[in-house]
């Protein structure tokens, strides 16, 4: 008996300790898991993340009103999803705006709130602005579209590492616009740590756009 | 030029473009039934074959022209799901019966006359291997993962083209094959095996219309082709699917439900 009742005295601490021990990894595990506001681990995200993220630039180009939009401070504390493309895009740009729309019209309206679209014509002799806004308008009418001096649009490219937009001829009166094909999204820190590639799907929008709005990306 | 249609990821054009391996599959179908039935009767048909039949032939060999050839064949095969859908009807549940019902039944016996072609042609004679090879081809063939890799070859697309055609003419057999040496089912089996088979096609039809993004990265990825968005092409093949291959299935069913009462009704007026 007494070395039973010692036996059963003496693992009560430790079984104590244990219990204290495993409630606190609960908690801890809890924690991390459901903050919202957790920075995304490497490989959650779907698009492509940057080595080194890039800073939100700062711009002002006209906005499709003919209004001066200011990139950077209009779009502060937004994700913003940043593209560059034309109106008589045949394939890239109309399926990137598309999905990107069909993606906001499902997503939870204060998740969908918080991201801001704005495509920056590399077209700007074709794109005038009602056709631009026409054009963004058949996608989803809170689009941002911008436009300006090509050579502008392409000093912007070149600051955030892209490709300047190239005029090609395909007829006598007729030309393409080869350009980048990839959406730089840009979060609340205003930085940008992921890319989407042409190619991206519905569902990878859908997976990453609540992360990217709910992130918390530690200071630089 | 390509010979058959393939997801190109080009922008689509209205412009005529021709795809010479669908005209060689119809002028080959059209020239050995015409061939045979000159050549090959036998001494005691009256006749090579019947009008209607004649008549059911070319209709058949028109439904896969139709599906595979510009512009539902490249539609299909790399811009919107629902024409895929509807190629896939044509395929599987058009023109199979046609060709079935078209081609004289001593036609279909020196077909099956070589012995390792009677053993297989008795083997895809019961229903339930029938049941089994269409339907898996209808689920294996409707996944994302396949669909999306064999559409973007021109051998891939036209193995699917193929497998729906020869899944098709399997499972109308059981229907329609004429032959009493394979054991045909009798009319209520017959009945019995198109209304089982309404049900399967469910499953890829519910997906289609219900899944909340696309599930096909062609048809999602694809330069739009008509002012439909890519989950509404999505939920018009998943309606094509279920409405118009029900429509088809059950049409049959009604069909064959006539026959059969007209049948026992002569048979007891004979009593």
């Amino acid at each position: 008996m007494p070395l039973s009742v010692g036996g059963a005295l003496s693992t009560l601490p430790a079984r104590g300790r244990f219990l204290r021990a495993l409630a606190g990894l609960a908690v801890l595990s809890g924690s991390v898991a459901c903050n919202p506001n957790a920075q995304p681990k490497p490989g959650e995200l779907r698009g492509i993340l940057l080595p080194d993220p890039l800073p939100k630039i700062d711009f002002t180009l006209a906005n499709t009103a003919g209004e001066p939009f200011a990139f950077r401070q209009q779009t502060d504390g937004y994700v913003t999803l940043l593209f560059f493309g034309f109106t008589y895009c045949p394939d890239i740009c109309p399926v990137h705006m598309a999905n990107l729309a069909a993606v906001l019209r499902k997503l939870p309206l204060r998740t969908a709130n918080r991201v801001k679209v704005v495509m920056v014509s590399v077209d700007p002799d074709r794109d005038t602005p009602e056709r631009l806004r026409t054009w963004l308008n058949a996608f989803d009418p809170s689009f941002v579209g911008l436009r300006g001096p090509i050579e502008q649009v392409n000093e912007i490219q070149r600051a955030l590492n892209l490709p300047p937009a190239i005029k090609q001829q395909t007829s006598e009166d007729d030309y393409t616009v080869g350009h980048a094909a990839q959406i730089i999204a840009f979060t609340g820190d205003n930085r940008a740590h992921v890319v989407y590639p042409s190619g991206t799907r519905q569902a990878d929008w859908a997976h990453d756009l609540p992360l990217l709005v709910e992130a918390d990306w530690p200071a630089q | 030029m390509t010979w058959w249609c393939f997801a190109q990821g080009t922008a689509w054009e209205w412009t005529w473009r021709p795809y010479p391996g669908v005209w060689l599959l119809a002028a080959l179908l059209i020239g050995g039934y015409v061939a045979a039935l000159r050549r090959l009767r036998p001494p005691g048909e009256p006749i090579p074959a019947r009008r209607g039949q004649i008549v059911s032939f070319v209709l058949g060999v028109l439904a896969l022209w139709l599906a595979a050839d510009w512009p539902v064949g490249p539609l299909g095969a790399g811009y919107l799901v629902s024409v895929h859908t509807g190629q896939y009807l044509l395929f599987a549940l058009v023109a199979p019966p046609l060709l079935i019902h078209g081609t004289p039944a001593w036609l279909l016996r020196l077909l099956i006359k070589p012995r390792p072609a009677y053993h297989t042609a008795r083997f895809l004679s019961r229903p339930l291997i029938a049941f089994a090879i269409f339907n898996v081809v209808l689920l294996a063939t409707h996944l994302p993962t396949l669909v999306d890799r064999l559409t973007v070859s021109q051998l891939g697309s036209f193995l699917m083209d193929m497998t729906w055609l020869a899944s098709g003419l399997v499972f109308w057999w059981q229907v329609l094959g004429p032959l009493p040496e394979l054991h045909p089912l009798s009319y209520p089996a017959r009945i019995l095996f198109l209304i089982l088979n309404v049900f399967i096609p469910t499953v890829p039809a519910a997906f289609l219309t219900f899944a909340d993004y696309p599930l096909y990265a062609l048809y999602e990825l694809a330069p739009r082709a008509v002012n439909l968005s890519a989950r509404q092409d999505q939920q018009l093949a998943g309606l094509i699917m279920k409405v118009v291959g029900g429509l088809i299935i059950f049409g049959t069913a009604s069909v064959l439900f006539f026959k059969w009462h007209g049948m026992e009704e002569r048979e007891e007026g004979r009593m």
